[in-house]
């Protein structure tokens, strides 16, 4: 067990409004910047670990988000949007690193490595639908995966995903399709 | 794998009077508005909005498990996050303190000064500081300053009978007494805005205690 270095300690800033946190926190105030990361960290996380495909990077990635986010508050002009910038940083530096991370490898990695089975797992009767949907989402292909969760928690529009991650309109279009009719199939799967 | 082939298309769209998934899963993207027939009236089309649907809220189910999972961590990420934003300070502008040695130059940053105000407003109940600014020439002594505050009040802080009024005549008192200890600066003027009013309807208690 890893010793607990910080509690939190209750006051009145867990309850108070994104647009205020934002607002101390870009005047220098560490705490409520605290509870932004506490807020929407764990979001933060679930997205950086869905375009990586993996969590060994997350750490790092949503850490850098923070210290980037923590310079650049100053420049945000509606605080009421932190939580959607937040997720923007987040998504570009954790695209940063698959980027870096092919051309260190130098593969092309559209379609490479499809999963061998989308077909549902073996997984013991206890299991949720929920689960198996959740592993479902995570195995699928590496383009497919990242557009999906550009769209679906980092809230992009087709044209920014595009965008982000230098593909046409129509490709991303066609990946989401795809993502879309392989998740509705382990849907009826689990009917 | 699956494969978008022009056939499969075009049987979805048969099939889908007209339609594909992708138009589907726009119209619901849209929130069904303007509303079209050609969909609202087609059997199958229903079947396969509610398909979508379904997917929707199952992964919504998917996403906040895992943000839970994320949540319930307690390996430190957070506070690894903190101790190194923590190095870098808002410091702002050089505030001149007045020394007594003729050759030692004291100042307070003014990022200080700002966080001295914000924990003088943390200090009474119902009043959160959002943003805190300091007008006028900080680094030159005499200046006349003008302390802007946004805040956001909260009726539950207030003591009985006591109105927004009160409570920020308290802050400005709070505020004023820190600087005139904390600082050499000449303050004109303490500008509050209310930018947030918490209008709850708190039982009166019995902590009412009648302060001043």
């Amino acid at each position: 067990m890893t010793t607990v270095t910080r509690l939190a300690v209750p006051s009145a800033l867990d309850a108070a409004s994104d647009a205020l946190l934002a607002d101390r926190a870009a005047d220098g105030d560490v705490r409520a910047f605290e509870v932004l990361v506490r807020r929407h960290g764990p979001l933060m996380r679930v997205h950086a670990t869905r375009i990586l495909g993996s969590n060994d990077e997350t750490d790092d990635v949503v850490q850098e988000s923070f210290i980037t986010a923590w310079r650049q508050l100053p420049t945000l002009e509606n605080g009421a949007a932190v939580k959607s910038w937040l997720m923007r940083i987040c998504g570009r530096k954790s695209i940063d690193r698959v980027r870096a991370r092919r051309d260190h490898a130098d593969i092309t990695e559209t379609d490479a490595a499809a999963p061998a089975t989308l077909t549902p797992h073996h997984v013991a009767e206890t299991q949720e639908q929920a689960e198996a949907l959740a592993r479902c989402l995570a195995e699928l292909p590496d383009d497919q995966r990242r557009c999906w969760t550009l769209r679906e928690l980092g809230e992009y529009s087709y044209t920014d995903i595009a965008e982000e991650l230098d593909l046409p309109v129509s490709t991303v279009r066609g990946l989401l399709a795809r993502a879309r009719k392989t998740l509705l199939r382990e849907l009826e799967d689990w009917r | 794998m699956w494969r978008s082939t022009p056939r499969s298309l075009a049987e979805e769209q048969s099939r889908l009077s007209g339609h594909t998934i992708e138009d589907l899963n726009d119209y619901l993207d849209r929130g069904r508005t303007p509303s079209d027939s050609s969909i609202d009236d087609s059997p199958a089309c229903t079947v396969a909005l509610t398909r979508l649907e379904r997917l929707r809220a199952a992964l919504r189910r998917v996403d906040s498990a895992a943000v839970d999972r994320e949540a319930e961590r307690t390996d430190g990420w957070v506070a690894t996050i903190i101790d190194s934003i923590r190095l870098e300070t808002r410091a702002g502008r050089r505030i001149p303190l007045t020394s007594d040695s003729p050759v030692a130059r004291l100042a307070l940053t003014e990022g200080a000064v700002i966080g001295v105000l914000r924990t003088a407003g943390d200090g009474i109940d119902g009043i959160l500081i959002s943003r805190c600014r300091l007008e006028g020439d900080v680094t030159e002594p005499g200046e006349p300053i003008t302390v802007r505050l946004d805040v956001s009040v909260g009726t539950d802080g207030m003591n009985t009978g006591e109105s927004v009024r009160d409570l920020t005549a308290r802050l400005r008192a709070a505020v004023y007494a820190v600087l005139v200890q904390q600082t050499e600066l000449t303050i004109a003027a303490v500008d509050i805005t209310v930018t947030d009013l918490y209008l709850t309807t708190a039982l009166p208690t019995s902590e009412g205690e009648a302060d001043e």
